[in-house]
């Protein structure tokens, strides 16, 4: 096979057999908003608007680059929006005008507890 | 931030942390699904706090009625999942159990080396480094120099076996009782058995033991 | 009596499997791991491909193919899974103790009788 063939026969999250190094015992404390997008991504899989294996594949489809630079969880959110936009559920202008929203919110309240 | 409802309880406010990138576009979507009536508000509240209720404390209770009651541990064996039942553990994800015997001739180890496939249901949240490359590219290659990593030695006569999770099974280690237990009530005999036990990365011992092989 | 004369005229081998039912392998059946190599979405891990291994268990219920589930097929064709058995020897030549060994699921689609 050529190099390049190994990249995409191969799954950037398939690990079985790689040289690695040592074990890092590392955990953190899982943070609300991971939590409630676990909650989300189990509710998602409940209705089968997005099963888990749909999931996983979408997490493969980022790639090798975002896989290594995003988290667990944030891995999880960019794929439930890239799922979400393929599906013509939601359109990439209608997240992100609410992610805006979402912002100003939290900024509004800030300004409010001084 | 917070979910649009009556509960608050489960959602700490915090003024003080701006939300990074990623809660803002959780939260957006959530919202959006809510919005469109794909989703209920009240469906992601609860299975929060079916993620809360789910963690190694309800494993370890599997294990301590396995290691005391004969019938239970043979029906743990044949059905992880309907035994889980019988103590309440429901499996809400659609996945089945298997429970591995750890034996004299035989210790179990479990991964998932193309995700993070994990028991939750009775397990509760994996570690983040059952997550991670170095534990899922080296389990399923070299378990033994990992065990090392974790303190654990298995002898060359005791055969390693090593589960790779890919589908809807997911899998439980029943470790061997510690020896010097017999008259442990089944509470006591619970406390004995930790998350990392039933993945399979250390074995049970009672604590006096574990100082010694630290 | 015509009655009784209806029922002897019906026997088991009358009854009809719809596709899938029956199980191709049984326990203990030698089996080798396909060799090919899907892009996209799979399962099963490159270091499992063309290994030899054994059933150890029959998976019950049939499933839908979770390659085909992660693109959102949440109905299709299901077939069995299969717990396989594979020694490490197997899988890496060089790997000592000659005891050990791997279990992993595999969909009947990937298995071939050796």
């Amino acid at each position: 096979m050529t190099q390049t063939d190994k990249l995409i026969t191969q799954l950037p999250t398939e690990l079985g057999g790689l040289d690695a190094g040592p074990l890092v015992r590392t955990d953190h404390e899982i943070e609300p908003w991971e939590k409630r997008c676990h909650a989300l991504a189990d509710v998602l899989d409940f209705h089968k608007i997005i099963n888990t294996e749909e999931k996983r594949r979408g997490i493969e489809a980022l790639g090798s680059d975002l896989i290594g630079k995003l988290t667990y969880y944030e891995r999880w959110a960019v794929t439930f929006a890239n799922i979400l936009f393929q599906k013509g559920i939601l359109t990439p202008e209608e997240l992100a005008i609410k992610m805006e929203e979402v912002q100003a919110r939290h900024s509004a309240a800030k300004l409010c507890d001084r | 931030m917070e979910l649009h409802g009556h509960d608050h309880a489960s959602e700490p406010q915090a003024h003080d942390e701006a939300p990074g990138y990623y809660e803002v576009m959780e939260t957006a979507l959530r919202e959006l699904l809510v919005e469109k009536k794909l989703i209920d508000p009240a469906e992601i509240r609860r299975q929060i706090e079916v993620l809360d209720s789910r963690n190694p404390a309800l494993g370890a209770k599997i294990v301590a009625r396995a290691w005391v009651d004969p019938g239970f541990r043979s029906r743990l064996l044949a059905d992880g999942r309907k035994a889980c039942e019988e103590f309440g553990i429901t499996f809400y994800d659609d996945t089945g159990l298997i429970v591995l015997e750890n034996t004299a001739e035989v210790h179990n180890l479990i991964v998932c080396t193309l995700c993070s496939c994990y028991p939750r249901p009775v397990l509760g949240l994996p570690p983040d480094w059952y997550k991670q490359k170095p534990y899922r590219a080296r389990a399923v290659k070299e378990p033994r120099a990992l065990l090392a990593e974790f303190g654990t030695h298995i002898q060359d006569s005791v055969e390693i076996r090593v589960s790779d999770s890919t589908a809807m099974l997911r899998y439980l280690v029943l470790p061997l009782r510690p020896a010097g237990t017999e008259n442990f009530s089944e509470e006591q005999l619970a406390s004995l058995v930790t998350r990392d036990a039933m993945i399979g990365v250390v074995t049970a011992e009672l604590p006096e033991t574990k100082e010694i092989m630290q | 009596m015509k009655e009784a004369i209806r029922d002897r005229q019906h026997s088991s081998e009358d009854i009809v499997k719809a596709f899938g039912e029956e199980p191709m392998f049984d326990i203990g059946d030698e089996v080798i791991v396909s060799v090919r190599y899907p892009i996209g979405h799979f399962r099963v891990p490159n270091y499992v491909r063309g290994k030899r291994g054994i059933v150890e268990a029959v998976i019950k219920p049939t499933a839908i193919n979770n390659e085909e589930e992660g693109y959102g097929r949440n109905a299709g064709k299901r077939r069995h899974y299969y717990r396989v058995a594979i020694a490490m020897t197997e899988l890496w030549p060089q790997y000592v103790p000659p005891g050990d060994g791997l279990r992993i699921e595999i969909f009947e689609t990937w298995l071939e009788r050796r």
